[in-house]
């Protein structure tokens, strides 16, 4: 009885000290992989639920990680249950619920420099999904290249390629279609 | 033995070609100190790859200035969910 009690004790400790901390970079990423913030929402409780019955087993290290991973598998089953046809081919599915949540730009941000923030937004949407979700975890969101290739379930060299890849089409956007030439106006 | 990638081994870039090859992994620090030191030499010296540094330099920070505002209910009933995890 007494050994459960440490043990529950211990648990509580290990989750308030590695998951409790990482919520708000969960919910962040959560927001980038699904469609709305209530799913986000859902994505990041189920993937607490699931790093609470699995706590007793993780050893502490790279706490960040572990948890994308099981955020990942957590949103593979969640669009398994949801659009079983989708489950085809997993990589294009996470990329394709990939989407923007502009809604809340930051203001200071906008006083910066709206005209050029504008015409990224603009770039970053006209880009095919399996690039802009790349792009929103390691650019907008600041995930290290081996964080994003744990979340996508991706090797990390695929994630280098499409990203540089992306910021070329971006730059290649925002002179066709900005009037930036080399971040400048035109 | 694990082998370094090749942007992370003892030579160092020298000119344009070679920096332009390493320039994305220099944008996002994955580089070790001596390349990143050498890359960032040649930049200083030289205009166009300074240039194009620049720009993608501006680039990724405006795609920074693209992170939505945090939720602060959201992640309040994240951390309450927590909680009622951990207190049974």
């Amino acid at each position: 009885m007494g050994d459960l009690l440490s043990d529950d004790r211990e648990q509580k400790e290990t989750f308030d000290r590695y998951v409790v901390p990482e919520i708000e970079v969960l919910h962040r990423v959560a927001r980038s992989i699904t469609r709305t913030t209530t799913d986000a929402e859902d994505l990041v409780q189920d993937t607490m639920l699931r790093a609470y019955r699995a706590i007793a087993r993780f050893d502490g290290r790279h706490p960040r990680p572990w948890l994308l991973t099981i955020m990942r598998n957590a949103q593979v089953n969640r669009v398994r249950r949801k659009r079983p046809e989708l489950m085809r081919d997993p990589d294009a599915t996470m990329a394709r619920i990939a989407s923007q949540n502009k809604d809340n730009a930051d203001p200071e941000a906008q006083v910066l420099d709206q005209g050029y923030d504008a015409a990224i937004e603009s770039a970053l949407n006209a880009l095919p999904e399996k690039f802009r979700v790349v792009i929103e975890l390691v650019d907008v969101h600041a995930l290290h290249y081996q964080e994003a290739a744990d979340v996508l379930g991706l090797p990390i060299g695929t994630i280098t390629s499409r990203l540089h890849r992306a910021r070329k089409r971006i730059r290649k956007h925002l002179e066709q279609h900005g009037g930036y030439i080399n971040g400048r106006p035109a | 033995m694990i082998q370094r990638p090749w942007y992370r081994r003892k030579s160092s870039p020298t000119n344009c070609r070679e920096v332009g090859r390493v320039l994305q992994h220099y944008l996002d620090n994955d580089m070790g100190t001596e390349w990143a030191a050498r890359v960032a030499e040649h930049l200083e010296a030289c205009k166009d790859c300074g240039m194009e540094e620049e720009t993608y330099q501006k680039i990724k920070l405006a795609l920074g200035r693209q992170r939505p505002a945090v939720h602060d209910d959201a992640v309040s009933r994240l951390r309450e969910f927590g909680r009622s995890l951990t207190d049974g």
